[in-house]
């Protein structure tokens, strides 16, 4: 992928995250968004579809997927807001009835892109029972001084901004999280060094360590790509 | 907005695949199709999805049948083979149709019901509400109601096969307290809590349709036929006794129980009322336990399928042969109305005439 096309799909990726999360939207809905999102362009040219439509459209579908009870006024309104910072809300009127047409008519078209496939498995909840486990095995002290957990989770919702969650496996994203975040506060697994099955091929037979440093070296790329961003 | 309609990327396939054979029913949210796949020449039945309300873009409840059946993957639950639409043209105002694309089945259990000529023999039965209740017990593990129980949503194949299908209505639930609408299943297979109001429901609604359709493998019509939500509450009350704090605790917190007029001083009769159609005595006591009106107490799909009514001679008995005898296809939607009297009917009201053809179907809404 060009330059160019990354930083516009980060650019979006921030909009829809920032418009989730005024919206107080859950993770998963998030999530699915953003897969929903990537998946698009995966398949389709930048230049022939605005960016920020399929990116409310995502939005708008990925709620409904999930059970998430949200209106699409809210929707449109957060939207416009996030992406206009310096004009005044929205009023109702032609504009407004013309997106709401917009993304209601394009729901159909994203999922006919998807070919109806809206059942997502996510490494949300690899990470939780992963994170469960994990803490089990450290002093309790120990992992409650480092919050272990926030910033696992913290790095998986980034983890969206880049579309890694299209070629790697769930499982494998989630230990590679939590991998980077055990790495970000200086823990490591006790008997680590002893052990002579690490503690990543327990939750995941098929995981290299390869797999685990190529995940890890995206998210790290996708921060210093953020810091490259006009401000 | 995106050129849709010059796509090349290999979107869902058109719906010109298929021909049409015949009209076949009227489902939640659609007409439904028999049709044959053009090259394959497999037949299908497809699924039209209304879009009335274009307004919040792609109707929630046909996505959450669409996602439902993306996962249900069970032999007693209706198989999803694809999505495939309609190009919007001038000709449909640009209005583009999607169609679910199902497996055929060849039959629907009101269809065989309103044949007099299709004979159930017990073990027959049996294997029917087996099938019935697997399939229920897949559902609820899975965290889904159906929440559309009714004869005509049982689908029966000609090698026998029960399939639950219609998940127009159904929804994932949790444990936790909910808020779900109350306005769901056909009247004549809604049980007392919705009736009454209750919002926080759970697998149990589902049991108590399977009960109304136990039953009505002997009566061979709906055995409660009631014309509007009061009528029907009474027609429970005269079957399964009235409805009080005393056999049902909390009822009295429902938000209709004290609104609504409920008989007094009726006595439980399931068996004695149903002992003239059915003489087991196993399949009596089932019936007994899923018609229970508190949902706390109604058997779960798991007990069901363990009452001895599935474990004692005659065993429950594989239907392809006895449907082997019909090579035609018997749906509700083609099969004239059934016109035998629910057990129960009481002396009608004047004035209050159940008009022919009446459809339960219209005290549906729409969820969103």
């Amino acid at each position: 992928m060009s330059d160019s096309k990354s930083r516009v799909h980060f650019r979006v990726m921030k909009y829809i995250h920032e418009s989730g999360m005024k919206l107080h939207l859950h993770s998963i809905p998030i999530a699915t968004a953003s897969t929903i999102y990537h998946k698009f362009f995966r398949e389709n040219d930048l230049n022939t579809y605005d960016p920020f439509l399929i990116g409310a459209t995502s939005l708008s579908l990925a709620c409904k997927i999930e059970e998430e009870n949200v209106r699409l006024r809210d929707i449109i309104n957060v939207c416009y807001r996030t992406l206009h910072k310096n004009k005044a809300p929205l009023e109702i009127g032609d504009q407004f009835w013309a997106l709401r047409e917009s993304i209601a008519s394009c729901e159909l078209f994203l999922l006919r892109a998807l070919q109806f496939t809206v059942v997502f498995d996510h490494p949300h909840k690899y990470l939780c029972h992963y994170l469960k486990a994990l803490s089990d095995w450290f002093e309790p002290q120990q992992w409650e001084r480092y919050p272990i957990a926030n910033t696992a989770w913290a790095f998986l919702q980034d983890s969206y901004h880049s579309d890694l969650c299209l070629d790697f496996q769930s499982k494998h994203i989630a230990i590679s999280v939590l991998y980077l975040a055990l790495l970000c506060h200086g823990l490591e697994v006790p008997f680590h060094k002893y052990a002579r099955k690490k503690w990543w091929q327990v939750f995941s037979k098929d995981v290299t360590l390869e797999t685990i440093q190529t995940i890890t070296t995206k998210i790290m790329d996708m921060y210093s790509a953020e810091n490259q961003l006009p401000r | 907005m995106p050129k849709s309609e010059e796509s090349s990327y290999p979107f869902c396939p058109d719906e010109g695949k298929y021909e049409k054979l015949a009209k076949i029913g009227q489902g939640t949210f659609g007409e439904v199709f028999k049709a044959r796949d053009k090259k394959t020449k497999t037949v299908v039945a497809m699924k039209k999805v209304l879009m009335e309300n274009e307004k919040e873009g792609f109707p929630i409840t046909a996505l959450r049948e669409i996602k439902i059946l993306q996962v249900l993957k069970n032999d007693n639950i209706v198989n999803l083979l694809e999505i495939c639409r309609i190009k919007a043209t001038p000709y449909n105002r640009y209005k583009s149709t999607v169609y679910l694309v199902f497996e055929f089945c060849e039959h629907d259990l009101a269809g065989l019901l309103s044949n007099p000529q299709v004979k159930f023999s017990l073990a027959e039965i049996k294997k029917v509400m087996q099938q019935l209740l697997n399939g229920l017990y897949y559902i609820h593990s899975n965290k889904i109601l159906h929440r559309d129980m009714k004869a005509a949503n049982i689908l029966i194949t000609k090698a026998g096969k029960l399939k639950l299908a219609d998940f127009g209505l159904a929804r994932a639930f949790s444990d936790k307290l909910n808020r779900y609408t109350n306005r769901v299943v056909t009247l004549w297979y809604r049980p007392p809590e919705l009736l009454l109001g209750e919002r926080n429901y759970g697998p149990a609604i589902d049991l108590w349709g399977a009960g109304c359709i136990m039953a009505e493998m002997w009566t061979r019509s709906p055995i409660m036929q009631g014309n509007t939500e009061q009528h029907q509450l009474t027609l429970i009350s005269q079957l399964c006794g009235s409805i009080v704090p005393e056999t049902w605790p909390g009822v009295e917190k429902l938000e209709l129980f004290s609104k609504i007029e409920l008989p007094k001083g009726q006595k439980r009769k399931v068996k004695e009322r149903l002992h003239g159609y059915v003489k087991d005595q196993y399949a009596l006591d089932l019936l007994d336990k899923l018609l229970s009106l508190d949902p706390s107490k109604r058997v779960n799909s798991d007990d069901a399928l363990n009452h001895d009514f599935f474990w004692v001679d005659p065993l429950p008995q594989d239907l392809n042969h006895m449907l082997s005898r019909y090579n035609k296809s018997m749906f509700e939607y083609l099969a004239p109305p059934r016109r035998r009297a629910p057990i129960n009917q009481p002396p009608q009201a004047p004035g209050v005439v159940r008009p022919a053809g009446h459809n339960p179907d219209q005290h549906f809404e729409r969820i969103f």
